[in-house]
């Protein structure tokens, strides 16, 4: 309290020497004003005077949602909204500096954000690092300096993620040659950078720590497998399994046990199985029937399809007119397929969302990021999905959606 | 400069993205893409990312005009991402004062309703100051996800600057669409 008056009459003082003179006085009575007033107070109604502490978060249950927030009117300071999806309740922030990409550790006690800062805001000595944060309390515990040239790309799972095991941190680069930073997190350090010429995104294997995959612009999929130094031990490349000009794949993945699920800009489906030394992909195959290709139903969004693993569905956002350019529209429909039988089993409101994701563990539920307010939207899943709760307004341009 | 970045296009992604097409592409797309960046565009850099709910309504100016360049549906932004520097003190081909021109840049092709033809129009960010904030604009005709990253606009084309921070997106005319006489 004293110390807030002390600041305003700095405030008002132009002269530096009455200043201090008037910062001291200003001080002490105000101090001795403070005393005594709460002195008075404690004899007059036995008063505790609050003392400040910090929140400490109880325990996460499975639908604490993570929203990455780049904060796009303003770059520089991007953020992390995490929230409490059961309840939709605001939990609390994390901040993730310019054009952070933000990956949780698969046991969610740690979350890590690649990110850059420049010594003075806009300009000075660019620092990239790997932020590391408790994500039991959400203070920032450590950071792991990385070569300064993390793609500064739209926040996707896509472009960090941990090992199956979390203990390497792959981080996708771009200046715009790309590459990735391996980060041992177990020793707190880089480990190598892997080139990876034309491709894109870091898909981990599901069962080598080692191994990772990455999207090609010829349709393929790249996989590399490292060495203990972090060194390129064998790199393999799949048979183009996409048309990259007439019917692109989105990079964007949900997982359906140890596969990764894809879908292109038209509707088909690609299961790729990413454990072996080189990937394997099934045949693709069309979510979208006949009459509602004519119709033009398309996918679309960033975030843009969510699977919900112990029934083998996949939800993807979808809009109808779809032409040349339409692929980042919002949802108009969220479609549900089954995966086994490629039937599609639902068709649920779109709220207008790009991005989702569902929760893990029993009585699953899908979170919807509605683009045109930012609200998040739970649905519980199951027999037929039922809206279960709206959270409004949350952040300035949140793009991406993790779960506990 | 436009040699030079072609060199450092070609020196920092396009030869790798040719040899992983010649390897195993069935029919070569990277390396015709890879011709047409040499060919005529990659003079600069710019755009980052998109805000979703805009870049829905940008979609619905399906007719575009040639007269305004503070305007989203301003020809020349059909595969735009980003704030417009016409809003923010520069134009469609200048960066605001102060800023600094992307060095690396991603390519759309767009068509000029008056002549009826398509134009590769280089989207150069301009750099250095934080995010203008003013006339977002965001549509991504024949845009391409990062495995194609000379056409992808979910990304910062500031990037390769000295300070990547991303102020405002131009559009520079820097050639005729393949096909176009």
């Amino acid at each position: 309290m004293a110390f807030q008056f002390t600041q305003q009459s700095t405030a008002i003082q132009p002269n530096a020497i009455n200043l201090e003179n008037q910062v001291k006085k200003s001080f002490r009575v105000k101090s001795l004003l403070f005393g005594l007033c709460a002195g008075f107070a404690m004899q007059a109604h036995a008063l505790e005077p609050d003392v400040l502490t910090v929140t400490r978060m109880a325990p996460a249950d499975a639908y604490r949602v993570y929203i990455a927030d780049p904060n796009f009117s303003s770059l520089v300071d991007g953020r992390m909204h995490v929230i409490d999806g059961q309840n939709m309740r605001y939990l609390g922030m994390v901040s993730t500096g310019f054009s952070g990409l933000s990956a949780l550790s698969p046991d969610r006690s740690e979350l890590y954000v690649a990110t850059t800062y420049y010594a003075r805001l806009n300009h000075g000595e660019r620092t990239d690092v790997v932020d590391i944060h408790d994500a039991t309390t959400l203070a920032r515990k450590e950071e792991i300096v990385i070569p300064p040239r993390h793609a500064q790309g739209t926040a996707s799972r896509t472009l960090i993620q941990t090992s199956f095991d979390g203990s390497l941190l792959y981080v996708q680069n771009a200046t715009p040659a790309t590459s990735v930073t391996v980060v041992d997190l177990r020793n707190r350090k880089v480990l190598a950078e892997v080139p990876t010429p034309g491709c894109w995104a870091v898909y981990p294997s599901p069962t080598v720590a080692s191994r990772f995959s990455a999207m090609c612009g010829n349709g393929s999929m790249l996989t590399l497998t490292l060495d203990e130094a972090g060194q390129v031990a064998t790199r393999k490349q799949s048979a183009p399994f996409f048309d990259p000009d007439s019917d692109p794949v989105f990079p964007m993945y949900d997982r359906n046990g140890d596969k990764f699920v894809f879908v292109s800009f038209h509707g088909k489906v690609y299961q790729a199985d990413l454990s072996g030394e080189m990937a394997s992909v099934e045949p693709g195959w069309s979510l979208v029937g006949a009459t509602d290709a004519k119709a033009g139903w398309r996918p679309g969004g960033y975030q843009l399809l969510a699977t919900e693993r112990a029934a083998g569905r996949l939800y993807v956002a979808m809009h109808d007119k779809g032409e040349e350019g339409s692929h980042k529209n919002p949802a108009k429909e969220i479609w549900v397929i089954d995966l086994a039988s490629h039937k599609r089993i639902a068709r649920m409101p779109g709220h207008n969302a790009v991005s989702m994701a569902t929760s893990r563990g029993e009585k699953p539920r899908l979170y919807l990021l509605d683009a045109t307010n930012n609200d998040l939207i739970a649905y519980d899943l199951g027999a037929k999905p039922k809206l279960f709760k709206r959270m409004p307004a949350i952040g300035n341009t949140p793009i991406h959606l993790e779960l506990q | 400069m436009f040699t030079l970045f072609i060199k450092l296009l070609d020196r920092l992604f396009e030869r790798g993205t040719r040899q992983v097409a010649q390897r195993s592409s069935r029919r070569g797309a990277l390396v015709r893409i890879g011709k047409l960046f040499v060919a005529s565009a990659f003079v600069l850099p710019v755009l980052p990312f998109d805000r979703t709910g805009q870049a829905f309504a940008a979609q619905d100016a399906k007719r575009k005009q040639t007269k305004d360049d503070t305007r989203c549906d301003y020809w020349r932004y059909c595969a735009q991402d980003g704030y417009l520097c016409a809003c923010c003190g520069g134009s469609a081909t200048t960066c605001p004062p102060g800023t600094e021109a992307s060095k690396v840049s991603w390519v759309g092709t767009c068509r000029n309703p008056d002549d009826g033809k398509d134009y590769l129009i280089s989207y150069n960010d301009c750099c250095g100051k934080t995010s203008c904030g003013r006339c977002m604009c965001a549509t991504s005709e024949r845009e391409r996800p990062g495995y194609r990253l000379g056409l992808h606009n979910d990304i910062n084309w500031c990037m390769a600057n000295d300070t990547s921070v991303f102020h405002c997106t131009t559009a520079l005319v820097v050639g005729l669409a393949e096909g176009e006489a």
